[in-house]
């Protein structure tokens, strides 16, 4: 079995890179104690479920089981896990709010969109990816990381960003979403069980990006000081 | 086939579009942050710089005023004193030859009253303006401002400087290091109900220090300050702190008493030898 999963990463380096690249973060987040921040506690679920999830999908993939399934409820997943972080960085009330309506809306809208896009729920082996909601995932956390941007110039309360933690979560997280924000609708199309299309070096990026992000995160973590988060 | 390729390209194209903008997009965020941030700092400085100087310009109008009432003091009332003195001798030596002894005596005590009101007033224009530190120096003048509190109060108050040690700094500098010894003075003899006060000022080549300690009831200065007790001497020794970069700290030992210690940066003194002032010249005092 590990020979076949061994076989596979070798097939497909870049991916299972990504995959295993999310330990970094999860370690870091543990080892700095920067989880003691309830942004970077759900920065630490949101790896842990990414990882399970990439993991799940790169098992169905050794074993030429379909794996959207997985992909598809992820998105909800994300979505609350990452929205929750801008939750606790925002310092408007009304934004919190905007962002708990949010995640109630997209959850209603991600769940629509799946049983939208497979019309046999239950059918886990023709099961296609959604053909909306990733996009909108995107697109909202590109509005929340562009808020927060506006937010952090307007208040002008942190004198160097590099050695700002949730800024290179942000930008690790912009630079994810804008590589897969196109190619996350063509999904629906291409990544059929029974008519794979190919999208060549289109579909490398987005895993390229996810291992930036994955890097970007773990530069993050290394700035977080747990003795100054304690000093708020 | 053709349209598969042409949309691995779009799609290739647009991600890669969306990518740089995102790199834009935090390149921009950081950059404007750190300018924003220099704008910032710049704005700050400004107005540090101009309190400073308002702070610097009250300071000098405050010691021009006490110049102005010295000179009066000494120019006009100390004149006229010393003239009613003259009279009252005159008169005195004519009562003395009626040889009314009732006379006689109402006439000392006039004089004697002159005399006291010339020493007062002596001692007022002396407090008003240190003459003694324009003159001889921050060590002599403090030195002399102890000597006559010792005499007038049951205190002893120790002053440790070595004049060897403590060149003489610019008038500005010394106006400002025996201001604040004044009030810390001053204020351990009104509030902390003291018998003995430690005076010491070192140099070294950057900094000068002075430790002002008594043994008195103590205060703590963080309460003080968290009360707006703070009264307009403390708030007078930081304003004229404020303007030579100096710092200073309160404390409150566990034995008693109070601790004040203050740290100034060391000016260089300008070449040109400081015209010494008299207090009753009538100019602008430039400090």
């Amino acid at each position: 079995m590990f020979e076949t999963y061994f076989a596979y990463s070798l097939r497909k380096p870049i991916p299972c890179f990504s995959t295993f690249i999310t330990l970094l973060p999860i370690v870091l987040i543990i080892t700095r104690k920067a989880y003691l921040d309830p942004t970077f506690k759900l920065l630490l679920f949101y790896s842990l479920s990414k990882l399970i999830t990439d993991l799940l999908i790169f098992d169905s993939a050794v074993r030429q089981q379909n794996s959207i399934v997985y992909f598809n409820i992820s998105i909800p997943v994300f979505y609350s896990l990452l929205a929750g972080m801008f939750y606790f960085k925002f310092s408007s009330s009304i934004y919190k709010k905007g962002i708990l309506y949010s995640i109630g809306g997209f959850l209603v809208f991600a769940i629509w969109d799946i049983s939208n896009s497979n019309l046999e729920i239950t059918d886990f082996q023709n099961h296609r990816a959604v053909l909306f909601a990733k996009t909108v995932e995107g697109v909202l956390i590109i509005v929340l990381i562009l808020m927060y941007f506006y937010e952090i110039i307007n208040s002008l309360v942190i004198p160097d960003l590099l050695t700002f933690p949730f800024f290179w979560v942000c930008s690790g997280l912009l630079l994810y979403y804008s590589s897969f924000i196109f190619i996350a609708p063509i999904l629906h199309y291409a990544a059929s069980w029974k008519n794979i299309q190919d999208l060549g070096i289109a579909r490398t990026v987005p895993y390229i990006f996810e291992i930036i992000c994955a890097l970007f995160f773990s530069v993050g973590v290394y700035h977080f000081s747990a003795d100054d988060y304690a000093k708020q | 086939m053709q349209n598969s390729e042409e949309l691995k390209w779009a799609l290739l194209i647009a991600s890669m579009a969306m990518l740089m903008m995102a790199f834009c997009m935090i390149s921009f965020v950081m950059y404007y942050q750190k300018r924003r941030f220099e704008e910032e700092k710049r704005i700050n400085e400004i107005e540090k710089n101009y309190n400073r100087l308002l702070l610097d310009t009250a300071l000098n109008s405050e010691e021009t005023e006490r110049r102005r009432i010295a000179q009066d003091l000494h120019d006009d009332i100390g004149t006229m004193l010393s003239l009613t003195k003259l009279s009252l001798n005159q008169l005195s030596k004519m009562v003395e030859n009626y040889g009314n002894e009732k006379d006689d005596q109402i006439m000392r005590k006039s004089q004697s009253l002159v005399e006291e009101t010339i020493l007062h007033v002596r001692r007022i224009t002396r407090d008003l303006v240190p003459t003694t530190l324009e003159r001889f120096g921050l060590l002599e003048a403090v030195g002399e401002f102890v000597h006559k509190l010792e005499e007038g109060n049951k205190l002893a108050i120790s002053f440790h400087a070595s004049p060897e040690e403590f060149p003489r700094q610019g008038q500005k500098l010394e106006l400002t290091i025996y201001r604040i010894i004044q009030e810390l003075v001053n204020n351990a003899i009104k509030h902390a109900s003291c018998s003995r006060i430690d005076i010491n000022l070192e140099i070294n080549d950057v900094l000068i220090d002075l430790r002002v300690i008594d043994n008195g009831v103590g205060f703590d200065p963080d309460k003080i300050k968290e009360s707006n007790l703070a009264g307009l001497g403390l708030l007078g020794i930081e304003s004229r702190l404020a303007i030579v970069n100096g710092t200073v700290q309160y404390e409150k030992p566990e034995k008693g008493g109070s601790r004040a210690f203050v740290q100034i940066p060391v000016m260089p003194v300008s070449d040109s030898k400081p015209e010494p002032l008299h207090p009753f010249r009538r100019e602008r005092v430039n400090i």
